[in-house]
């Protein structure tokens, strides 16, 4: 426990501005803790900056602050698998509904003018050569970054064209391919060098062994491509049954073959098996596809899947249905060798995973049969790795091992995204694509040449009213069913119209705005924990100090002469700005904190 | 001296009731809190098709009156909503941002009717049938003699269906899998019960022949009011489309308390989610099975009822297991008529 900590002090620059720059351990703990949607995004988004810059009417601002962080924001406004809104304060208990973050990032993307300039800051060149393998998310968003820092870049591409999972994962009625296009392009256009339709490692003409001898790094970032088999019992234990029965197909071949114009049918009665977005795009393709009946099995339940409850609601719009509690234990074919359906076993929820997903607990003796006509298996990807030619050390899981570097055990060679981790999501593999980018550039050029730094700007008054608490969470507009399933490529989400997208961002509660007691000009009339809707404001003894330097737990004063401080509780803080506009003596002081990276001095 | 333990229940219909009535009765010196989200009390929702036959007033539909609840020392809280639950802190948080402690949480908060997600946005066009208010509406649309298009066809709605044919009206069942819910009805004897529909005065549409249900729109100006469209192209037109698709628990605000959730709260026999604090009881509630070796629903009021009993015996400290008390097969009359046990309520 230590005394209460002052506020830090602004510096006035000289064009009025007071501005802080602090690398403070209070100032970064503040900002991690305070900011609950930047810390769950995995390409630590600055949330509420796009957010109060659509409130004002900046789209095109909005996109850029996207921008900053994630390269594609008009792509992942659509398919990002939105962690920070689970985590957003707006949806904490007895907050509402968190805030619709996702669609407003898509809108900042498509609300901005037909002449928005992009601007990327670029460092000169450094005459470095750096080759990636894999132009899917995590390999996009390090090839911008690299060539932002200077570098030349040269991309590797199997397929014919970039994106990856993007373009060959995700059907085209979640991700138009036009949008696609253009953030793909706006990504590479840096001198980024694509050579599209080149395989690399055994049997290609560039094994990594050449690529190692012909640039300064090599960054692995090939994906997650390789289908899980199904466990199976009985006659299917260790046995594929897509290797033997037309009728069974894995779900991301499928999805691929399709998304490179091959033609694809799917039998009257589909079942599909797993619980994550591949697992809905296929029961929705297969719907365009024209199947009659489309089932999806999950081993758990709705709830502990980890897909948006809006993909679940416009699967189940198109007719789809999820029967959850059951896992598949084998199929049944006729004596066409054509199948007839699969043998499940009853499940109970057993304990929790990470994310909040549960284990399955099948119960013995619980088997039944559901008919179905074709089988697709969607329950995950490993990495394929019998393509490298060169010695490369793998974990337990057969994944590429990294050092903290990013660096493999191979001297030059980088991995990243997916390709590590196992499967994540787009917006994790951009994350680490870009993590990768950072730690190639430290290699080559042997400093960190940015770094982050908390930027504190003085705010003159609040930012928010109290009536924007009353406001409901914006619904995005969708395609009518019927229509949607005549075609493969009508975009489902319609996107926010700028009236609701306005206010929407209304109820950003703008986390980043820490509201602060200077305690030496407190006069303790309490009018502000009068007017504060909530229990913010607090009489505190004192205020722990986390191992990091960061403020901790309030210890309230239980007695008037324990009283240490008023001290306005940031958790509780919903940023209405009631205690700032009542305060008689102006001790109470707003600033912006967030995170911003600067070039190394 | 301790508190009193304060109980909640949430929700107000027969399971909610008869586990409040038991509760008090068990723990006379306990609080007892009932929230609904309903502005009447506790009224007999069986009964709702006699609006049709011109019964408006409210209070010929109540149970129990106000004294009944004062009587009981039963604090019932009306129009009020739970919005979610932290099961943790035993703590129920409410729509005007109330926060309410319990020490036993008993939710009984029945099922909401069932929409499927692709007709959601033609419920403007359609009269649910799930309130007494919705009922009053659909029964002010209805012309003298007009015609009713049930879609699905449940037992809720067949019951309604009789009723609407004793008095006179057109009846259209669109058939399709929910015809029947909750009862099960093998492929086999389904043409038997179709049959019967059509014998006891029904007009039968099958969906499926028509390619699905594809939307309910207005009706053209100077025809019926409503416009049943199938993927097939055809139409059928009608005064008032009611949907009849079964129903879905209710149980939005319990979604991220850390109870077992799959399309009910999981229970176990003695009728206890995950929670040792929390029980389920009704229409919201999947029992576990041993028999069947499944969680799975059981319907009707006496089984409801049963439900709301046991719930708040367990609650008190017994630990009994749930036995259903209600036949749950579909049955065709010598007459040829069909009858749900569900229908024996009077």
């Amino acid at each position: 426990m230590s005394a209460v900590p002052a506020p830090r002090d602004l510096i006035v620059n000289p064009t009025g501005e007071a501005v802080a720059y602090s690398d403070d351990p209070r100032d970064v703990g503040w900002v991690v803790k305070n900011i609950p949607c930047q810390s769950a995004c995995p390409a630590a988004t600055n949330i509420p900056a796009y957010i109060r810059a659509i409130a004002e009417g900046r789209h095109g601002d909005a996109y850029e602050i996207n921008r900053q962080a994630n390269v594609l924001p008009g792509v992942l406004g659509r398919i990002c698998s939105r962690q920070c809104e689970k985590a957003c304060r707006h949806g904490w208990p007895g907050n509402g509904e968190p805030v619709a973050i996702c669609n407003l990032k898509r809108s900042a993307s498509d609300l901005k003018n037909s002449g928005h300039r992009i601007t990327e800051e670029l460092f000169a060149p450094t005459g470095k050569r750096i080759a990636i393998v894999g132009a899917g998310p995590a390999g996009v968003a390090a090839a911008h970054d690299l060539s932002v820092l200077g570098h030349d870049v040269t991309l590797f591409e199997r397929e014919s064209q970039p994106g990856g999972m993007l373009r060959y994962g995700i059907p085209a009625f979640r991700l138009p391919r036009d949008i696609l296009e253009i953030e793909l392009h706006n990504a590479l256009r840096l001198g980024v060098e694509l050579r599209v339709g080149e395989g690399v490692g055994k049997n290609t003409s560039f094994p990594v062994a050449r690529l190692l001898r012909d640039y300064d790094a090599v960054l692995m970032s090939a994906g997650c491509m390789a289908p899980l088999p199904l466990p199976l019992n009985g006659e299917w234990k260790n046995r594929d049954p897509a290797d033997t029965c037309p009728d069974v197909e894995h779900g991301l071949p499928f999805l691929m073959a399709l998304h490179r114009d091959e033609k694809k049918t799917v039998r009257r009665r589909v079942a599909v098996v797993g619980a994550g977005f591949s697992a809905l795009d296929c029961a929705r393709v297969a719907a365009r596809l024209g199947a009659q009946e489309v089932v999806i099995h999950i081993r758990t339940a709705e709830e502990y899947i980890p897909v948006t409850k809006e993909e679940i609601f416009e699967a189940k719009r198109e007719g789809i249905r999820i029967r959850g509690l059951r896992t598949p234990v084998g199929i049944e074919l006729d004596a066409d060798g054509r199948l007839t359906g699969v043998r499940f076993v009853q499940n109970r929820l057993g304990g929790w995973r990470e994310g909040g997903r549960r284990l399955a607990i099948p119960i013995p003796g619980s088997e039944f049969f559901e008919p179905c006509d074709t089988l697709l298996i969607a329950i995950g990807q490993k990495t394929v790795n019998d393509f490298l030619d060169v010695p490369v050390e793998l974990d337990r899981w057969q994944n590429v091992r990294i050092g903290e570097n990013g660096m493999t055990s191979v001297r030059g060679l980088f991995a990243a995204g997916d390709y590590v981790t196992g499967p994540t999501t787009v917006i994790e593999a951009i994350g680490r694509g870009r993590q990768g980018a950072a730690q190639i550039d430290a290699w080559l050029m042997g400093e960190t040449r940015r770094r982050r730094l908390v930027r504190i700007e003085s705010v003159a008054e609040p930012l928010r009213e109290r009536a924007f608490d009353f406001i409901g969470r914006q619904e995005m507009p969708t395609a009518v069913p019927n229509e949607r399933l005549r075609s493969r490529t009508l975009e489902v989400d319609l996107g926010l119209p700028a009236q609701p997208c306005q206010e929407e961002s209304k109820r950003c509660y703008l986390c980043n705005l820490k509201y602060q007691i200077d305690v030496d000009r407190c006069i303790y009339c309490r009018a502000c924990i009068e007017v504060a809707p909530r229990a913010c404001i607090k009489l505190v003894e004192s205020v722990d100090i986390e191992a990091d330097g960061s403020c901790g737990k309030l210890r309230e004063a239980k007695e008037w002469n324990k009283v240490g401080a008023i001290w306005i509780d940031n958790n509780e803080c919903i940023r209405c700005g009631a205690c700032f506009k009542v305060c008689p003596v102006k001790c109470i002081s707003i600033t912006r904190n967030e995170f911003v990276e600067v070039d190394q001095p | 001296m301790n508190a009193p333990r304060h109980h909640v229940v949430v929700g107000s219909g027969v399971a909610g009731n008869q586990a409040a009535e038991t509760l008090r009765s068990r723990d006379p010196e306990s609080r007892v809190t009932m929230i609904t989200v309903s502005k009447l009390p506790f009224f007999n929702r069986y009964d709702l098709p006699r609006v049709f036959r011109g019964e408006r007033d409210w209070r010929k539909f109540i149970i129990y009156p106000a004294e009944y609840y004062l009587d009981n020392r039963i604090s019932l809280r009306r129009a009020t909503q739970v919005v979610s639950v932290d099961s943790a802190r035993r703590t129920l948080f409410l729509a005007h941002n109330e926060t309410l402690h319990f020490d036993t949480l008993l939710v009984a908060s029945g099922a909401s009717p069932y929409m499927p997600a692709e007709l959601v946005e033609y419920r403007p066009q359609m009269h649910g049938f799930g309130s007494f208010r919705d009922a009053i509406a659909a029964a002010d649309a209805l012309p003298k003699d007009g015609h009713v298009i049930l879609l699905g066809g449940d037992t809720i709605g067949l019951d309604l269906g009789r009723t609407l044919l004793d008095i006179g009206c057109r009846v259209t069942v669109v058939i399709e899998k929910h015809t029947f819910w909750p009862h099960e009805v093998s492929a086999d004897e389904r043409p038997r019960y179709i049959q019967a529909l059509t014998d006891m005065g029904f007009e039968v549409v099958d969906a499926a022949a028509r390619g699905q249900i594809a939307a309910v729109r207005a009706g053209e100006p100077g025809l019926a009011a409503r416009r049943v469209l199938f993927r097939d192209g055809s139409e059928i037109h009608g005064d008032i489309v009611m949907p009849f698709f079964g129903v879905a628990p209710a149980l939005d605000f319990m979604l991220g308390s850390g109870v077992d959730i799959e399309r009910g709260l999981l229970v176990q026999p003695n009728l206890r989610t995950t929670n040792d604090a929390i029980y389920a009881a009704g229409d919201v509630c999947q029992i576990w099975s041993d028999a069947d070796k499944r969680y799975r629903f059981y319907y009707g009021w006496k089984n409801v009822r049963a439900m709301g009993e046991l719930a708040a015996h367990n609650v008190t400290g017994a630990d009994e297991p749930w036995v259903p008390t209600q036949d749950e097969g579909l049955q065709l009359t010598a007459d040829g008529r069909i009858h749900s046990p569900f229908w024996e309520y009077a």
